[in-house]
């Protein structure tokens, strides 16, 4: 289905509940509608079935307005249907969308924390992502939030891990511990081996990056936006840089695109790589974790010559790149990339083939294509279960759509399907770099783009190596952005891991949260997910 | 024990600490890009391993805690409890340019300042973020000191 014909499709499905419809770019529909027709309209999406929930975007139109928005972005290849609920800034509630897509409830206590939007009939409406010492009825993203007021932090409570029956017992895991280099506190309750309960909560690395976007320019916050994630800034800066470019309506250089594309897919390596061992660790198999570590330098050396620094290279400005690359570099990249291929190619043979390993992975937290497309998962997670779900390929932005990549898909689901999938898109990651180096076209490197942006509101999204980014851009005609709302793929992938963790072995959890790559600074979020055995 | 025994027995303890100093990794709010290049100083590249440093998981059997990132408001009392944790002698790194000033998320509103602000911090990596060889610059620097230092002294 192409772009047109999807938004037609949606205009059509939700036209009993429009008040208001307009194409604000050409592969965006915008819908206006009231709040209590949100759960029907989005209960027609899911029907027909209309792409997936992606992202809640809250706004604050002001205190002159005296009202907020909320946008419920589903995407649909490269259509994006946005749902625009009006509400009174006090006292404004929406219905949950969880019994249509699971991943809304993260989504919506996010909204409900940071403005203040009441969601009847959550799951779960306690604290998301903000300290428990947070101050009641303050909310960081309305714009008349004070700082001052939030006190400094209390001592936590204590909290009891006795056992509830006499046959459960908690396992709390966190927020230090040795084997995920982020803090994360888990408490899986556990029934004998089998764990009965998944309850998890981040927040511990919740920086407040959204709300300062506000009041830096749009050049300072390409350098905090890289910093969202050390792991994949490459992937936030270009999320940013091409929402920004396209609200001020300029053109980036090709070749400026194709070295956008080049650093991506030496991220890409870098970020799998990094992945292999870390969960290559967790199955207690660290031989692999030091091999891979080891030839992931490799890569590091090539972004480290290329752009001066190992982490956060900072190709992008807005408007091109940085840097060029000149042929010198080219022959190491292509040295490096002969050797890492053949290295991936010895790591696939690995995972699919040692015994031990493969009694870790094989059918082990496995996920069927169904359950993926309803949990709403992205990027190798839900590619390993057989969904087709890249931005890169659905909607290809900036340079995919000159250098086009191929997706690899795996029916299987489980933990084994997980590291295939990963290391098999390293080849295409590759073979893409090859081309692009084969083919890189010559021009300038960056245009110029006005210090202030011409209102508007733009949609960003870009596959990171751990799936969909999604950013929202809003622009009032300044020199800063008037919101930037960050959706990171992790997010989404909780949701899964977390059910799936329930029912099998505490000792496949590690296993099972590190196969889905998670990224808690990413998250930058507080999760609870509900004792899932009913209890 | 004799009490002439006590000299040798405290320089025994020096040796052994600077030459297996034990390491616990803490992230207090940081983006991963320190914690990414901490982890690659442990591996064959850059192998801190042969300084005797092995990453630790619990504070209890720690004696240095590497700290990267700003300090948020839920993990303050977290980095505090592991560091109260840790016995005696304990020695505190700080990587990367928001351990050490909030770096980029200076004013967040969940963001509570540097790890010093937190805890006394003993050396400082700057960077953003260092890199691997940084990282070992700064922890041989650390045991070298440790190795000469009057903290033995207060520390007893």
């Amino acid at each position: 289905m192409n772009t047109i014909a999807a938004l037609e499709q949606a205009e059509k499905l939700l036209t009993p509940w429009t008040k208001e419809a307009v194409r604000p770019e050409p592969n965006r529909l915008d819908v206006t509608i009231a709040g209590l027709d949100l759960y029907a309209c989005a209960a027609a999406l899911k029907q027909e079935p209309w792409g997936y929930l992606s992202a809640i975007t809250g706004l604050d139109l002001g205190l002159e307005v005296g009202e907020l928005e909320t946008l419920y972005h589903f995407c649909e290849g490269a259509a994006i249907t946005t749902l625009r609920v009006r509400l009174l800034r006090q006292g404004g509630s929406v219905p949950t969308l969880y019994p249509l897509f699971p991943v809304a409830s993260f989504f919506e206590r996010e909204l409900s924390e940071m403005f203040g939007i009441e969601v009847t009939g959550t799951p779960d409406p306690s604290r998301l992502f903000i300290p428990d010492d947070w101050p009641v009825n303050v909310y960081p993203l309305l714009k008349d939030f004070d700082p001052k007021v939030v006190q400094p932090r209390q001592a936590d409570s204590p909290r009891s891990f006795q056992p509830q029956d006499g046959q459960t017992f908690y396992v709390p895991i966190g927020p230090q511990h040795p084997a995920l280099k982020e803090p994360g506190h888990f408490e899986f309750t556990v029934d004998g081996e089998v764990i009965v309960g998944a309850r998890m909560r981040l927040g511990y690395v919740h920086r407040g990056i959204e709300k300062a976007t506000e009041s830096q320019n749009w050049v300072q916050n390409l350098y905090l936006l890289e910093r969202v994630c050390g792991i994949c800034s490459h992937t936030h800066a270009t999320a940013y840089v091409l929402g920004v470019e396209r609200l001020a309506g300029v053109e980036t250089p090709p070749r400026a695109q194709a070295i956008r594309e080049l650093i991506a897919g030496l991220e890409r390596i870098h970020s799998h790589l990094l992945w292999l061992g870390v969960s290559a660790h967790e199955a207690g198999f660290d031989t692999l974790f030091m091999y891979s570590w080891r030839d992931r330098e490799t890569v590091m050396d090539i972004l480290e010559n290329l752009s001066g620094n190992r982490v956060n290279y900072s190709a992008n400005i807005i408007g091109g790149v940085k840097f060029d690359i000149y042929p010198e570099h080219a022959k190491t990249i292509r040295q490096g990339l002969d050797f890492l291929e053949e290295r991936i190619r010895h790591y696939l043979d690995i995972v699919t083939t040692d015994i031990l390993f493969l009694q870790r992975t094989r059918g082990i937290g496995r996920i069927s294509r169904e359950e993926a497309a309803h949990l709403g998962l992205l990027g190798p997670t839900a590619r390993a279960s057989g969904v087709v779900r890249d931005v890169r390929i659905e909607a290809p932005y900036g340079p995919y759509s000159h250098y086009p990549v191929s997706i690899v898909t795996s029916e299987a689901g489980d933990l084994e399907a997980r590291f295939v999938v990963r290391l098999k898109e390293l080849f295409v990651t590759i073979n893409t770099i090859r081309v692009i180096m084969d083919n890189l076209p010559e021009s300038d490197l960056s245009v110029r783009v006005p210090r202030r942006i011409p209102a508007g509101e733009t949609i960003s999204r870009v596959e990171a190596p751990r799936g969909e980014v999604f950013y929202f851009i809003k622009s009032d005609g300044t020199d800063r952005p008037e919101r930037i709302k960050v959706r990171t793929p992790s997010l989404c992938n909780w949701t899964a891991v977390l059910s799936k963790a329930v029912g099998s072995q505490l000792a496949d959890a590690p296993l099972l949260i590190a196969g889905m790559d998670p990224c808690f600074s990413c998250n930058d979020r507080m999760i609870t997910v509900k004792r899932l055995d009913g209890k | 024990m004799n009490a002439q025994w006590m000299p040798i027995f405290e320089k025994l303890k020096t040796w052994a600490r600077v030459n297996s100093p034990w390491a616990i990794h803490f992230n207090s709010g940081s983006c991963n890009g320190c914690d990414i290049e901490i982890l690659a100083t442990l591996t064959p590249r850059y192998d801190l391993e042969r300084f005797g440093v092995k990453l630790q998981g619990s504070p209890r059997h720690a004696d240095i805690l590497i700290c990267t990132g700003p300090v948020t408001r839920q993990a303050r009392e977290r980095l505090l409890r592991t560091y109260e944790q840790m016995p005696e002698p304990r020695f505190v790194v700080a990587v990367g340019s928001c351990a050490i000033s909030s770096g980029a998320f200076q004013n967040c509103y969940n963001v509570i300042g540097s790890i010093d602000e937190v805890i006394p911090v003993d050396a400082y990596i700057p960077g953003c973020p260092p890199r691997p060889e940084a990282i070992i610059d700064g922890l041989v620097k650390l045991l070298q000191h440790v190795s000469s230092s009057s903290k033995m002294e207060i520390a007893k």
